[in-house]
């Protein structure tokens, strides 16, 4: 029989860049050699790793191929199972989870704990449960099933025995086998005299069940088969059948590229709101709650939305904390270039950033286990496993060409990988978010979003990127999609603007400007106000704005609209607010209703002369109280000019995200492949003794499990306080981070710490591992054998 | 796809009109979207709950709404908003309010889940007897209408398919010597029989007590007709006289001065709510005849009793007439609940554009308060400012200025304050008409006015609406009662019947710059700048100069 080293080492340099590309986590740092590598193939945290990307019917059969009694045939498997499994069995094999010699199929070594201790829900095998029986007690039994005791465990795991058995059991015996028979396997001992006790004391003397401890009764593996008709499993994996809502692709493309644009646009919002005033970063980290509600309303979108817009900006680079003394969150340099990017290639940026970020903003507002509020951009809140949730979803998505539903998708990924299924609640937040961004469309994947995933290297644990074809093409798709910008305005009479469509850059930024928005979709209605023009007076003159309009409009610039303008721009400055003394000048009227005003009087005004007032106020504070009582103040300088006063933009220096190649990571493991080969003199060479150097824990370990699977013996080091000690022993159990192992001289069962051992050698063959335990610090609770 | 119309993600729809398909868009966005305005380049329309359960109504349903938007519309419609659609229309009917044979009215559910969830609510409290078997419940015949209100607030409006009590037979015709129904007017009273009740816009000077007597003519039942004032009812009379076989011995006055009870009977709102120790004395009005039909004239005044007297006649046809449906209270939701949905609405410029009512230009005048007057402006309380502003001096120049403008035209003064008025009325050497003057009076200044033995009228608020002056063709407003929407549009509708020589009509509104009165002014002109009057803005020292 061939080891699974030996296994490994016969795959060969594409065999084994292969399993490196599908394991990543072996590949990194790169292992010694083969040896080391299946070592580290069978550690219970790589196996876990590889399990959890498995799909239902690969893990029946890897289950099946652990549970049934060897030698596992692939039909044995396909008849365990249900269904046919040789495809399952292939792609388990392609995991380096099972592989196949001459004697059958073999389970990994470190599975058998993994899917413990009931795989496919059965309990130990006959020839351990008979094992436990004295020699005299075997006879009685073999008497009582009708044959010799060697052929006990043959006659046990028959069907026909087992019927014709139970034909003559008492009454009850049918149903305690039938509570046990599709596990788990372990039932409690009923107590002498209860109705139960009869029949499960005629099942333990037939031999259909045996004694597990003195407590419980355990169900045989083969007898538990032999009842379930050879079965691992009750139904047979199927995959399931989500509901498919077939979408028109250009509705879809439609609705994504809609919700693509305002995605682009309220982040641009976002952009410019926090370049004006930065957001305070929270003592803990992270924006608080009040400044996210500031977001959510200066955008006009929802808490949940607000908080996605953050999370993206921030993923993508846009915005970072400024690093200043009380820090704040504003626009890095890369919101410059972004800005000044197409709105497609815009999108891009952000989908890219929302893809792989490792945060998960749905959970903002929530509260975490410990009560806090959980805050947008708080760099404590990272979670790995995001971009892969976004990769399964999105990718089941695209398989399944239409809309889906939550409930429908979340049975897809618990198929896939069943066991690292996501909560339908956050198969549904993801959802969610990739139609605020545009990524799907009426519920199904977008087209440009089809084209970035498809050149998303999948992210597991390494950095995730994305081919620049990829990148470039659903820019592409997204322009195309996108409808033709409009450069005109129609103005009506009632003051108010209408572009019959998707604006232009330069049209929105004006009637955004001198405006007010009144609706979005399709197109962009505005409404023009003495208010919304007071702004943009301190921007542009009336010409200006007049030349500005007249140049967008279709016909003229209607009379009421152009005398609003001018009459707003009269009006404008109407009231001045001097900087050097903090003085009130102007109109005498005027200037005597806002003494008068009783809600300006904090500023403390007074006459000053006849047309002049003054206050003891800052002139800014004062000019902000004076319009925000509604008074058409303006600031002036010292020759009495008003000042045009421009937004600040607050940036920080920032880098653009990488877009590494991932070719260059597919070399990588070529290259790590072919030194393991090379390294080892190909499959034919001889087992090379250990390196004097520090092996891993782990390959010791994978030298325990061999031992425990062919009960033979073990040199253990262990280290203690009073320097290591090396025993003669047998490893019954590797489990938990401890070893169990019997020291045959001693008679005495033993359980050692894992991290305590220093090294394991087989008794009868020089490939041992020492471990160096020289890092490890002084040892405390001074016992490094537990007597067991 | 190039259609004319855009959809926004508030769900409104922009129509484009001067796009050729525009007309077909309109045609096919009419039944379930609201007009919300009308200027001259893009028409807004709503989508509303409302608007689409009329619809189911009317027997229209989502996969035409659906369809009528992916057909007209420029750019692809938002998924969700077409999802929306069918779900809310997929909400109408699963009630229905159905003349049992033994039970009299009963809600009939054909969904019973969403029976019971109506049942349970506090809203139908009261308003729902005996349950009959898992499906039908009584309803208080009292209550139709409030319960109608109730379910269509909860989210589940009823199917009506009680259906109408035709009242007492009353024949009536129209008498169509020398003149015959215009198209609109024909549509409208269509609408309105076909939809059973119904609200009918239509703007000032088109013709509504035609619709209603059009409509009187499809009932011939005897009819309740409900208006403003004294001096509406008189004019409705004398239409009805000319326009219908009805004889001055079969309509009937029932106001604060005559108590008559005949098979046409026209009353006032304000004797239907006089109030006499807690109680309506003149409601039993309403049940003193078998009513076929109920007439409401300017129904965006209607009374808030009178809403809930309406409640209780959801048996009889009802038919809702207004120029301005804009309450400055927010009840339009109420008034289509409880009449019923609109049922014809046209934007003004469209009959205008028709010939059916004069072109109009509207002009506000600004001047500035000499510095002396802006000092008492700026230093005068809150509540006074509007008054001061609008009752300024200077507007007395402004509006001799106007008068000798047009010293060839029949010509209105319309103001809110009385000195205001006075002051005018003796400038200008023209009566006056306020609250205080006769109804005989009134009648006299104002036949006279129509016969042209007098040129010009000072009018307070009286002659806001209802009052019938064909040949007025400029009016000049110096006040008005604050923002009001309706009364700017009322006071405009004065001076739109036709001419005779189809001059065009001229409305001024005379305001004060940098006060109130602007800031009231601008949004009293909401209402015509969305129904496509521009108000042109002069300044008060540029009227020296001729007009263009």
């Amino acid at each position: 029989m061939a080891t699974f080293t030996e296994h490994l080492r016969a795959l060969g340099v594409d065999g084994l860049a292969a399993l490196l590309d599908r394991r990543r986590d072996l590949a990194a740092p790169p292992p010694a050699s083969v040896r080391a590598l299946a070592a580290r193939a069978g550690t219970r945290a790589s196996l876990d790793r590889a399990l959890a990307r498995i799909d239902t019917g690969t893990l029946a059969g890897v289950e099946a191929v652990v549970a049934l009694p060897p030698p596992v045939r692939p039909a044995d498997v396909s008849h365990a199972v249900g269904a046919h499994a040789d495809v399952w069995l292939g792609v388990a094999e392609d995991w380096g989870l099972v592989w196949q010699d001459d004697d059958g199929l073999h389970a990994a070594p470190g599975l058998s704990d993994l899917l413990g201790p009931h795989p496919a829900g059965l309990g130990p095998p006959l020839a351990e449960t008979l094992a436990r029986r004295s020699t005299e007690a075997l006879a009685t039994l073999a008497a009582e099933v009708g044959c010799t005791p060697t052929e006990l465990a043959e006659r046990l795991a028959d069907t026909a025995t087992v019927e014709g058995l139970l034909a003559e059991a008492p009454i009850g015996a049918r149903a305690v086998l039938d509570a046990l028979t599709w596990g788990p396997p372990v039932g409690r001992t009923p107590r002498p005299g209860t109705p139960g006790a009869g029949a499960v004391g005629w099942l333990l003397r037939t031999g259909l069940l045996a004694v597990g401890d003195p407590q419980h009764v355990v169900l045989p593996a083969e007898v538990a088969l032999a009842l379930r008709g050879g079965r691992t499993r009750r139904e047979p994996p199927t995959p399931p059948a989500p509901t498919v809502v077939e979408v028109d692709s250009r509705t879809v493309d439609a609705d994504a590229a809609g919700r693509a644009l305002e995605t682009v646009r309220l982040v641009g919002e976002l952009l410019e709101l926090w370049g004006r005033a930065p957001a305070a970063v929270l003592r803990s980290g992270g924006l608080g709650a009040r400044e996210l509600k500031r977001v959510a309303a200066a955008l006009e979108v929802d808490a949940g939305t607000a908080a996605l817009l953050v999370e993206v900006a921030g993923a993508a680079r846009l915005v970072a904390e400024d690093g200043e003394e009380s820090p704040s969150f504003c626009p890095t340099t890369v919101a410059d270039d972004w800005a000044g990017d197409d709105a497609a290639h815009r999108w891009v940026e952000l989908v890219r950033a929302w893809l792989t970020a490792e945060r998960a903003p749905w959970l903002v507002g929530s509260r975490d286990e410990a009560g806090s509020l959980r805050g947008a951009l708080d760099s404590a809140h990272r979670r790995p496993w995001v971009p892969r949730l976004r990769a399964a979803v999105l990718g089941a998505l695209a398989d399944a060409g239409g809309r889906v539903d939550a409930a429908d998708l979340h049975t897809v990924l618990a198929w896939r990988t069943p066991r690292s299924a996501p909560t339908e609640h956050a198969v549904q937040a993801v959802l969610d978010e990739a139609a605020v961004l545009g990524v799907t469309g009426a519920g199904a994947l977008g087209g440009p979003a089809r084209q970035l995933l498809a050149g998303w290297v999948p992210p597991d644990g390494t950095e995730p990127t994305f081919t620049p074809t990829a990148v470039l093409g659903a820019a592409a798709a997204l322009s195309q999609t996108l409808p033709a910008p409009v450069d005109e305005v129609l103005l009506g009479g009632d003051l108010t603007g209408v572009v019959p469509g998707r604006p232009s850059d330069a049209l929105e930024a004006l009637l955004t400007d001198v405006a007010q928005v009144e609706s979005r979709g399709a197109g962009l209605t505005v409404r023009f106000t003495e208010e919304s023009l007071r702004g943009a007076l301190d921007r542009r003159s009336a010409p200006e704005i007049l030349d500005a309009l007249a140049s967008h409009a279709r016909g003229e610039v209607p009379q009421p609209l152009r005398y609003l303008v001018t009459d707003a721009a009269r009006r404008h400055g109407q009231v001045r607010v001097g900087s050097g003394a903090a003085y009130l000048r102007g109109d005498p009227a005027a200037l005597a209703g806002i003494e008068q005003t009783p809600a300006l009087r904090a500023l403390g005004l007074r006459v000053l002369a006849p047309g002049v007032l003054i206050s003891p106020t800052e002139p800014a504070a004062l000019l902000e109280a004076l319009r925000a009582a509604g008074l058409p103040a303006a600031a002036e300088d010292a020759a009495g000019t008003v000042l045009h006063a421009r937004p600040t933009r607050h940036r920080v220096r920032h880098t653009p995200m990488p877009v590494p190649d991932p070719e260059v990571a597919r070399r990588r493991l070529l290259r790590v492949a072919g030194d393991l080969v090379a390294d080892t003199g190909g499959p034919a060479a001889a087992p090379v003794p250990p390196a004097d150097g520090t092996p891993e824990p782990s390959e010791a370990l994978a030298v325990l499990r061999a031992a425990v699977g062919a009960g033979t013996e073990v040199w253990l080091e262990v280290a203690s306080p009073g320097g290591t000690t090396r025993r003669r022993v047998r490893p019954l159990l590797v489990e938990g981070g401890r070893v169990r192992v019997l020291d045959q001289q001693r008679a005495a069962e033993l359980t050692v710490a894992v991290h305590r051992i220093a090294g394991a050698q087989p008794v009868d063959g020089p490939a041992g591992v020492r471990v160096d335990r020289s890092a490890d610090g002084p040892v405390e609770d001074g016992e490094a054998w537990t007597d067991h | 796809m190039d259609g004319p119309l855009i959809v926004q993600s508030d769900k409104t729809l922009l129509l484009e009109i001067d796009h050729p398909a525009a007309e077909e868009a309109r045609r096919a966005i009419a039944p379930f979207a609201e007009l919300e305005r009308a200027p001259e380049h893009v028409h807004t329309y709503r989508l509303t709950p409302l608007g689409l359960w009329n619809a189911s109504a009317a027997g229209h349903d989502a996969e035409q709404v659906v369809a009528a938007l992916l057909d007209h519309s420029r750019y692809p419609v938002p998924h969700a908003l077409l999802v929306d659609v069918a779900e809310t229309m997929s909400r109408y009917g699963r009630l229905q309010l159905v003349d049992h044979p033994t039970h009299g009215l009963v809600l009939h559910a054909l969904d019973r889940a969403v029976l019971e969830e109506v049942l349970r609510s506090k809203r139908t409290a009261g308003m729902l007897g005996t349950r009959i078997d898992a499906d039908d419940v009584v309803v208080h015949p009292s209550e139709r209408g409030r319960l109608k209100q109730a379910l269509v607030k909860l989210g589940w409006p009823a199917e009506d398919l009680a259906g109408y009590v035709d009242g007492e037979a009353h024949a009536i015709d129209l008498v169509t010597e020398g003149w015959g129904l215009r198209p609109y007017q024909q549509q409208a009273a269509d609408g309105f029989w076909h939809g059973g009740s119904g609200v009918v816009v239509l703007p000032c000077g088109a013709g509504k007590t035609i619709v209603g007597a059009a409509a009187m003519a499809r009932a011939r039942s005897t009819t309740l007709i409900l208006v403003t004032n004294t001096v509406a009812a008189r004019q409705w009379r004398d239409e009805l006289l000319r326009r219908t076989t009805l004889t001055e011995e079969e309509i009937g006055e029932y106001s604060g001065a005559r108590k008559e009870i005949r098979p046409v009977t026209i009353a006032t709102y304000q004797v239907l709510t006089t109030k006499r120790k807690g109680v309506y004395p003149h409601l039993e009005l309403l049940d003193a005849r078998d009513w076929g039909l109920i007439v409401y004239d300017e129904v965006h005044l209607l009374p808030a009793p009178i809403f809930r007297m309406t409640a209780d006649l959801q048996a009889r046809r009802r038919l809702g007439l207004t120029a301005t449906l804009v309450r400055e209270d927010g009840r339009e939701d109420e008034v289509f609940s409880l009449i019923g949905p609109k049922r014809y609405d046209a934007p003004w410029k469209d009959i205008e554009a028709q010939g059916y009512i004069a072109p109009a230009v509207c002009t506000e005048v600004r001047l500035s308060l000499p510095d002396a007057q802006r000092m008492v402006y700026a230093t005068a309380e809150a509540e006074d400012r509007y008054r001061l502003a609008a009752s300024a001096e200077g507007k007395n120049t402004v509006v001799e200025q106007l008068v000798a403008r047009h010293a060839e035209d029949q010509l209105l003064v319309i103001g809110q304050y009385l000195d205001q008025l006075e002051l005018l009325a003796d400038h200008l050497d023209a009566p006056l008409i306020t609250g205080q003057t006769t109804v005989k009076e009134r009648q006299r200044l104002f036949d006279a006015f129509r016969a042209g033995e007098i040129r010009r009228l000072v009018v307070s608020k009286v002659a806001n609406f209802s009052v019938d002056l064909p040949e007025a063709a400029v009016a000049i407003q110096v006040s008005g009662s604050f923002g009001s929407r309706q009364e700017e549009a009322q006071r405009l509708g004065r001076i739109m019947r036709p001419k005779a020589d189809g001059r065009t009509a001229h409305f001024y509104a005379v305001v004060t710059r940098d006060t109130v009165d602007q800031e009231m002014a601008a949004h009293r002109q909401r209402f015509l700048a969305e129904q496509g009057y521009a108000y042109r803005i002069v300044d008060a020292h540029d009227l020296d100069a001729p007009p263009r």
